[in-house]
């Protein structure tokens, strides 16, 4: 492990190359480039800014701040997995010529997904101080829970991305599980309101074990409710991600070897 | 690791290839045909027990399909054995594929970035080397442009200059010496001898057994997927090129009757309006022929008159160069011909010298023609 870590770092210019490329390849050719990844969330946010309070009739205050706060982060995760799932498969014209440490390749999409969020995070910054809500120093917390949160998807990507190797179906069945995580989670709705909804206890369990809950808590926390976010809520997610990382880290180096011949 | 002075160590080492003739790549597939059919395998490389020390230049050698290559990608860790173990020592570079990894929307220089990174160099060593990369390549101000806007010539200039450049201490190289022009291939080739001759290690897998010859003293022999021989360049070279013409003798049958054949010949002597002294009592013309069969008859005429059918000689060279050409069947042991002419038949003068390579049905495949002058 330890070896392992020495080589990855050994090849730092290569993950350096490879994250330079995951962000500014994903949008070459295209008019806008690289402000594409905030322009995409921000016209998420449009949508559901304009619809939602109509279908929900609610009626809460900075709901635009509420609902980027929860977007945001959101869209680091489901585009991050997204891309990290086929990362193997799209790479596998290389992976049968050259080697260098795999882990590079899902380590690279997770990354430029953090820096992405670090640079769109000033659009919720942007955003809190126009509305009226202005910003503290609790915004120190956002590094921390940003690098949870890559860890988190590291650990899925790295799962995910070895098994799309073998099983190609991998990369559409994520996609369902994306949209049931997004309704599952406190996103455009706050947390109390699904606990109130007088839902299935069940549900509400899945909700109030889902990570997400606990991401979206501690960004609100931090964002709109300028307060330390929940000691528990961070620790539980911490704990979560560890042990993905781990599992994810294990499932990779399994599958691995066979990448050149599968692919 | 054994020893430390090895930078290559092999040991029983053994690797197969599931063989699937519908690869099962969705859920579906693998529900529908979960065990539907046992897997076959395709046993590539037996038992191979292969030490190389540090600062050596060896030589993978083999016909097509005798796992050569895999031998070379698993030195690579591209692939994992089944059984055994491969340990390398020191930095290693593979050249299997020149411009693995290139970006066609990047520059030429950004290019070498990614690629030498890709060889697990940091920024500072890329600075460091990046003038002679560039230098190597000979690309002037186009290594600022795109990479899409190349050559192919260009591209795979860029290519071998960032892959030789990196100064790696293990050097594994897969047929790599067909690289753009005549000048080129012989810079690269100098460059070669030149890391062989320092303290690098390097294995090379090659066909053209010349080049082994002359940049390897030591050449390892795969057949079949088992280690046949390791040993002298010179010596493990005479011996394959004796199994190929051995086996060839043995498959005789296999050589595909054809109506018409493919095949080659060349007049060595007499050159093209060479002068000869007529001072002896015969003259010899000789030359080679090869062609997709190996029935072939050589046929010579002087001045358009018949003088007969020529010899066939052993010519070590030419089955080394192209015993791989015209469908692999061209190992005809004896491509060598040679026809003595007495010195009657030359009167002082213009002559032509015409040979026509001719199949068993009596067709031509390939006839050559020369122009000489005789004098006394």
């Amino acid at each position: 492990m330890i070896t392992r870590l020495k080589e990855i770092y050994s090849y730092r210019e290569l993950l350096k190359t490879s994250i330079k490329k995951e962000i500014r390849g994903k949008y070459k050719g295209s008019f806008l480039g690289v402000l594409w990844s905030f322009i995409n969330p921000l016209l998420m946010v449009l949508v559901y800014a304009i619809v939602f309070p109509f279908i929900m009739r609610s009626s809460m205050p900075h709901y635009l701040q509420f609902l980027i706060t929860g977007i945001i982060p959101w869209t680091f995760f489901t585009t991050t997995l997204v891309q990290g799932v086929g990362t193997i498969k799209n790479n596998a014209g290389i992976l049968k010529k050259v080697y260098f440490p795999r882990e590079i390749l899902p380590l690279s999409v997770s990354f430029s997904g953090l820096i992405n969020f670090f640079i769109s995070c000033i659009i919720i910054v942007i955003f809190c101080l126009f509305g009226g809500l202005g910003i503290s120093w609790h915004l120190i917390f956002v590094p921390l829970v940003g690098f949870i949160q890559f860890l988190f998807t590291l650990g899925i990507v790295m799962a995910l991305t070895a098994i799309n190797a073998y099983i190609q179906d991998t990369e559409y069945i994520i996609n369902f599980f994306i949209n049931m995580l997004f309704y599952g989670t406190p996103i455009l709705y706050p947390e109390a309101q699904i606990i109130d909804s007088g839902a299935p206890a069940f549900l509400i369990i899945i909700v109030k074990l889902n990570p997400f809950t606990h991401f979206m808590r501690i960004y609100r926390d931090v964002f709109l409710n300028h307060c330390i976010p929940s000691f528990s809520s961070i620790a539980y997610v911490a704990v979560v991600a560890v042990i993905l990382v781990i599992i994810g880290y294990l499932i990779f180096r399994k599958l691995e070897k066979g990448f050149a011949e599968v692919l | 690791m054994r020893n430390m002075e090895n930078a290559i160590e092999v040991t029983n080492m053994s690797k197969r290839f599931k063989l699937m003739f519908d690869r099962p790549n969705t859920l579906k597939e693998r529900i529908v045909f979960f065990n539907h059919e046992k897997p076959e395998y395709h046993q590539v490389l037996q038992d191979i027990n292969l030490e190389i020390k540090k600062g050596e230049s060896v030589a993978l050698i083999g016909t097509n399909g005798s796992g050569k290559s895999t031998l070379l990608k698993l030195m690579t860790k591209i692939l994992y054995p089944n059984k055994g173990k491969i340990e390398t020592n020191g930095k290693l570079t593979s050249l299997l594929e020149l411009g693995a990894g290139f970006h066609p929307d990047f520059t030429g220089r950004e290019n070498i970035y990614f690629n030498a990174s890709i060889f697990g160099l940091t920024k500072s060593e890329i600075d460091n080397r990046i003038d002679s990369i560039i230098d190597f390549a000979e690309l002037g101000e186009f290594i600022d442009n795109p990479v899409r806007t190349y050559s192919s010539g260009m591209y795979m200039r860029l290519a071998f200059s960032v892959a030789i450049n990196v100064d790696a201490e293990i050097l594994l190289i897969d047929e790599i010496l067909g690289v753009g022009d005549q000048y080129f291939q012989e810079k690269c080739f100098k460059k070669l001898e030149e890391l062989r001759d320092s303290d690098k290690t390097i294995v090379i897998v090659s066909h053209s057994l010349d080049v082994v010859k002359k940049l390897c003293p030591r050449s390892v022999w795969i057949y079949k997927g088992h280690l046949k021989e390791d040993g002298d360049s010179e010596t493990v070279i005479r011996h394959y090129l004796d199994r190929i013409v051995e086996d060839h003798k043995k498959s005789k049958g296999l050589v595909i009757k054809k109506d018409k054949y493919f095949g080659d010949i060349t007049i060595d002597c007499p050159q093209e309006n060479q002068t000869i002294l007529l001072n002896s009592l015969s003259h010899l013309f000789y030359g080679w022929e090869l062609s997709e069969t190996d029935e072939s008859i050589v046929k010579v005429y002087l001045d358009d008159s018949y003088l007969g059918d020529a010899i066939r000689v052993e010519r070590d060279d030419v089955t080394t160069l192209l015993g791989d050409q015209f469908g692999g069947y061209a190992a005809n042991p004896q491509p060598g011909w040679k026809f003595a002419v007495n010195e009657s038949a030359l009167i002082p003068g213009k002559h032509e010298l015409k040979v026509q390579s001719m199949d068993e049905h009596g067709q031509i495949i390939k006839e050559k023609s020369v122009h000489f002058n005789c004098e006394r």
